[in-house]
């Protein structure tokens, strides 16, 4: 029974994960998706983002660009008491870093512009 | 089944549970929700695959024997495995939201960094090790060494835990019982740490491919009782080198002083080449483990053996002769097998409680219908079984057909390596 369930539950997994490369394979790739703000953009100073500092309001600025990540903090893998420090603050060298010299994943460049809302702004 | 017999899977199920609601996620999607929950009970169930591998006298005898704990160590790490192949399809469901591009990016190892490639290694090093424990037929070194990569994999899978959830209390503890349980098992059972120095002073063979060592304890003795197996690591002598393995035998005889007999069939490299032991070997013994016999009631009793497995029965009946009916069938394939026929034939001429029956099969399939229709009483006397696992399947099924009561029926077979 164990020698049936490890075989089917490997092929099994083997075709979900051909299957997620043939789905993305035969999905056309995004136009027009970019980070730089379009000039009728609203931007943000930091002293604005520095009022969303609570895990249920948390904006953070990244590289310049703000970021609403209310709705994301659960689902960050890491512990929430990593994560949510940065609410209200800037987090580029927290992002660049992951607080042990190790950048995030290419995947999780591709989750910021979900969560976009603006530019910073200087002052 | 005895109350011990339950708690591996107890244990099985306790740590899952326990890993998920350390974990429980709270306002996430159900994809994501069942990501977390899927990776977190397959840790749970690896690591209680790993407490059950830890081969230690006393955890075995409080669990209910080492054979439950192997098949539970393997149905444990199974169900793990397949639990952990739901993690990364599961994350990568919850993008199709947004498009399969983005859940494909969850899941490709190209669009990650190394806290997710160790995940990843970790994951098809359990696959491979896994794979080889299915293939019965694998020489025993290149199975051991392929077993080894299960626990690599483990400790991989725990570092992406750590790389990605940083060092919390429950991934720490995770961490500390799975380096506890492969660090007790590398260095006290594998390396044979707390093992018992012994010396061979005689050695016999009384059929072919067949030798009895007769070993004198270097140090305290173990305290074996008869029914039980010992683990045993043999190393040098004059003109011979062993393999320093450790392999299970039954104990065929104890004498005074904490003297034990092994019968040792050749049946692989390491057990061929055990067969030109010579007095003076040392080695070193593991144990005891087991308790086959020692429940056996008042009743009548029938004693079924299977080549090998003979070595049980002939340690009870050299420290004792029967106190209650006992009807022995000992099966082997040629006359050349038989080993011990002579001599429990002078034990049962000695003892009117016993009565000995030597059955040469040849190389068929023994016919357990005429030679069960012939013990008196069959339907209420108690069977024990010691031999390979197919003769004991069938035997088993022979008796419950004959009338005798599943409770009444005992196994004792040699299925772990």
């Amino acid at each position: 029974m164990m020698k049936k369930l490890f075989i089917s539950s490997t092929l099994l997994f083997g075709v979900s994960v051909a299957g997620f490369w043939l789905a993305a394979a035969l999905t056309p790739e995004p136009v027009g998706q970019t980070a730089v703000a379009a000039p009728t953009e609203k931007r943000y100073s930091p002293q604005e983002v520095a009022k969303h500092a609570t895990p249920g309001d948390c904006w953070m600025s990244i590289n310049g660009q703000v970021y609403d990540f209310t709705a994301y903090l659960p689902g960050h893998p890491a512990d929430p008491a990593v994560i949510q420090p940065w609410c209200g603050k800037d987090a580029s060298e927290a992002y660049r870093s992951k607080t042990r010299g190790r950048p995030h994943s290419p995947y999780a460049d591709t989750l910021l512009p979900k969560y976009r809302i603006g530019e910073l702004t200087a002052k | 089944m005895s109350p011990q017999r339950w708690l591996p899977p107890a244990l099985c199920l306790a740590l899952p549970l326990a890993g998920m609601a350390w974990a429980w996620p709270v306002g996430l999607s159900p994809w994501r929700s069942a990501s977390i929950l899927s990776a977190w009970a397959g840790c749970g169930a690896l690591l209680a695959s790993l407490v059950l591998m830890v081969r230690d006298p006393r955890l075995a005898a409080a669990l209910g024997g080492l054979d439950a704990l192997y098949r539970w160590h393997h149905r444990s790490g199974t169900v793990g495995y397949c639990l952990l192949l739901i993690h990364p399809l599961a994350l990568a469901a919850d993008g199709l939201d947004e498009s399969p591009r983005v859940a494909w990016q969850t899941l490709s190892p190209l669009a990650q960094d190394w806290p997710e490639w160790l995940g990843w290694l970790g994951l098809m090093l359990l696959m491979a090790g896994l794979a080889s424990t299915f293939m019965p037929h694998l020489p025993y070194r290149r199975w051991r060494a392929l077993h080894y990569l299960l626990g690599l994999g483990v400790l991989l899978g725990l570092m992406h835990l750590w790389a990605i959830l940083g060092g919390s209390l429950g991934v720490l503890g995770a961490i500390g019982i799975a380096l506890a349980a492969l660090g007790w098992r590398l260095v006290v059972s594998d390396l044979g740490a707390l093992a018992r120095p012994y010396r061979v002073s005689a050695a016999r063979h009384p059929a072919t491919d067949l030798v009895e060592v007769t070993l004198a304890p270097c140090a305290a003795a173990l305290p074996a009782t008869p029914g039980q197996f010992v683990l045993a690591a043999f190393g040098d002598g004059e003109g011979f080198h062993g393999c320093r393995e450790f392999h299970p035998f039954t104990v065929s005889g104890i004498g005074p002083g904490g003297m034990l007999k092994l019968d040792i069939k050749a049946l692989g490299p390491c057990t061929r080449h055990l067969q030109h032991l010579k007095p003076g070997v040392t080695l070193r013994l593991e144990g005891p483990f087991g308790d086959f016999l020692a429940a056996a009631g008042d009743g009548p009793q029938l004693w079924l053996a299977g080549g090998i497995g003979i070595a049980p029965f002939l340690a009870v009946l050299r420290s004792r002769p029967p106190a209650r009916p006992t009807h022995l069938i000992h099966l082997f394939r040629h006359a050349d097998d038989a080993g011990f026929s002579d001599e429990i034939q002078a034990l049962a001429a000695g003892s009117p409680n016993l009565s000995f029956v030597p059955v040469a099969s040849g190389d068929n399939p023994p016919d357990l219908g005429p030679l069960l229709a012939a013990v008196p009483g069959l339907a209420g006397r108690e069977a024990w079984l010691c031999g390979p696992p197919g003769l004991n399947t069938a035997a088993s099924r022979a008796l419950r057909q004959a009338g005798v009561p599943p409770e009444a029926i005992h196994f004792e077979s040699f299925e772990f390596r």
